[in-house]
């Protein structure tokens, strides 16, 4: 199904939204800082810049708790969170490389045990993903395969068109749904002309070749070249829209605290140092190497695809200045 | 089976602490019971199996149940203590609450060992991985034939499960050889004195129609692999456990894979086959 909104009307249809009860969550300043959040208002939403942190935290959240303790003398109390709990949630405004991480991450999280913390959230969100009009020099969405117009992991997507408003997409039941329930605020498709999309400079990456390689170089000298001014801050995990490794870890006293979820990450020494004293990944290029291992190689074994969608997120923010696209090129041009 | 009833797999079930063995100094065993009688009574579990044990307040650690699955009514686990969660688990007292996830992971193919030798191998910590196949097969004798134990560790008090050597020294039915490192032994040591590798040369068990299982340090294990070669053992007659460090122990938190092969789902038990190929990263 496609259809028109105006900008008014999509405003109007958010603020029903907010109004009648549901978590809206869209890229919001805070403190400064643009990140997908829950809105009070449409006026909040800002949609001509990416958000710091991806959408996934709607689905999976930075710390959460999975459930409660209670000590007293022997006898130990366990409150259990249920998962269900969570509100109905409209995630909007979410470009398409945050959309399509989405289904990347509904793989591990529902592949042989469910995660109902995250499954749920998941069922109950509506995404409604935004074509992108910029990019910016850490922009390589297409090199992955996607690009600033890519559905993948919407329910309905909005293309910004000439004279105002989105073209509206309908790419799930859910999308239909919210459609049809709000008829009166989208017209007829007009035909108006999409508004030009951006267009990140890199050079498509034959993602099949990058495997090949990487499937014979567990061992290669590149990794140190690579890695070894990697610092180990974890932050290109943190922002990225596919990274998924959690920590599990009791927070309180030994009376009475919580379990929760935290987000990890595999460039953290301790992410797989034994008690023993034993570190499978002895040094930072070894953890980096994982890092290029998991999104390039072994999530694409598993599941069939790649856990990288073009952000550029982690480009910008390292410290280091490690770029992911230019080692991924690299490895293309082997 | 799966250890939720409801819909949230970190939950962990409560278990009391029904006795405690110190092993060494360092190394302790609990025997835990479920407080939920029916989980008690249908806890079921296959030999190579783990599981998640709680020390509320500390965390999660990840070791292998420890006794056989053919023992109903309780299991067992057997740690050192070396970090936060398992000094804690070392704190609790005979009744005592502890929290379990599990049983995961893949397990030892036990009915295609059926009729066949076995040759046991272990150096230190690392007998309780095999301790549950063990007994598993010492309780169904008659379905296996020669079963051959070798068993090491640095000194005789690094030794675990004393009582149960002693137990299958006695039996007629298992070949023990029990030893320990040069220097490692005291003057009324009955076993071998080298490391379990040698031994194991020397005490030359046939590899016709018997499958091995090792498990130990990395050293061990990389010393041991050559002499099961030499001795005529081929790469998919020897089976070994794999542990790396863990926190979800259900494929999702992304921890444990060496390569692409995640240890909590694909393992932790693999064949020395299975083991060559994968990546040096553990």
């Amino acid at each position: 199904m496609q259809k028109h909104i105006t900008q008014q009307n999509f405003n109007n249809l958010l603020d029903t939204l907010i109004k009648q009860g549901q978590r809206v969550v869209a890229p919001r300043m805070n403190a400064g800082t643009l990140l997908y959040e829950p809105l009070t208002d449409s006026k909040e939403m800002i949609t001509d810049q990416l958000p710091k942190r991806s959408g996934k935290e709607t689905f999976f959240p930075l710390c959460e708790d999975i459930m409660s303790y209670e000590k007293e003398g022997q006898k130990i109390t366990l409150t259990d969170i249920d998962p269900t709990r969570f509100p109905e949630t409209v995630l909007v405004g979410v470009r398409p490389c945050d959309a399509a991480a989405i289904p990347v991450l509904d793989a591990v999280f529902s592949w042989d045990y469910k995660d109902e913390f995250y499954l749920t959230r998941r069922k109950k969100t509506t995404v409604i993903g935004l074509a992108c009009t910029k990019a910016d020099d850490a922009c390589f969405c297409t090199a992955v395969g996607l690009s600033p117009a890519d559905s993948k992991g919407s329910d309905l997507f909005l293309t910004p068109v000439e004279g105002g408003g989105y073209v509206c997409e309908t790419h799930s039941e859910k999308g239909e749904q919210l459609i049809n329930s709000n008829k009166e605020l989208f017209t007829e498709a007009n035909g108006s002309k999409a508004l030009p999309l951006a267009q990140p400079q890199t050079e498509t990456f034959d993602l099949k070749k990058v495997k090949a390689w990487l499937d014979e170089h567990f061992e290669d000298p590149a990794w140190d070249s690579i890695a070894t001014r990697c610092v180990g801050c974890g932050a290109c995990a943190f922002v990225c829209p596919a990274c998924h490794c959690f920590d599990i870890v009791d927070e309180g006293t030994e009376k009475s605290g919580k379990r929760r979820k935290n987000w990890d990450a595999c460039g953290f020494w301790k992410f797989t140092h034994h008690a023993s004293g034993h570190n499978p990944r002895d040094g930072q290029p070894k953890r980096y190497r994982n890092r290029i291992m998991h999104k390039f190689k072994y999530y694409d074994d598993k599941f069939g695809q790649t856990l990288c969608t073009g952000c550029g997120r982690c480009i910008r923010l390292c410290p280091v200045g490690i770029d992911i696209a230019q080692i991924v090129e690299d490895i293309n041009k082997k | 089976m799966c250890n939720h009833t409801n819909k949230n797999i970190y939950l962990p079930y409560l278990a009391t602490v029904e006795e405690i063995v110190d092993e060494t100094p360092d190394v302790r065993t609990l025997r835990l019971v479920f407080n939920d009688e029916q989980l008690k009574e249908n806890f079921s579990f296959r030999a190579g199996q783990f599981a998640e044990y709680s020390a509320f307040g500390a965390g999660e650690s990840t070791f292998c149940i420890a006794s056989s699955p053919t023992r109903k009514g309780y299991i067992e686990c057997c740690f050192r203590s070396v970090g936060r969660v398992t000094e804690e688990l070392r704190r609790l007292e005979v009744g005592d609450s502890i929290g379990i996830r599990g049983p995961y992971g893949n397990s030892f193919p036990i009915e295609q060992f059926y009729g066949k030798n076995l040759v046991f191998v272990a150096g230190g910590i690392a007998l309780p991985p095999l301790r549950t196949l063990i007994w598993n097969c010492l309780d169904l004798r008659d379905k296996f034939g020669d079963i051959t134990i070798v068993y090491g560790a640095r000194t005789e008090s690094d030794l675990v499960y004393k009582r149960e050597l002693q137990e299958w020294q006695e039996r007629g039915d298992v070949r023990l050889v029990k030893t320990v490192d040069p220097g490692g032994n005291g003057p009324e040591w009955d076993g071998q004195v080298g490391f379990v590798p040698t031994i194991l040369e020397e005490a030359a068990p046939s590899a016709e129609n018997t499958i091995a299982l090792v498990c130990g340090p990395p050293i061990m294990i990389k010393f041991t692999l050559p002499v099961l070669e030499k001795l005529g053992f081929s790469d998919e007659q020897v089976y070994t456990t794999l542990e790396n460090r863990m926190k979800c122990g259900l494929g999702k938190c992304g921890r444990c894979n060496v390569g692409n092969v995640y240890v909590c789902k694909d393992g932790p038990v693999f064949t020395a086959k299975q083991v060559k190929a994968m990546p040096m990263e553990f």
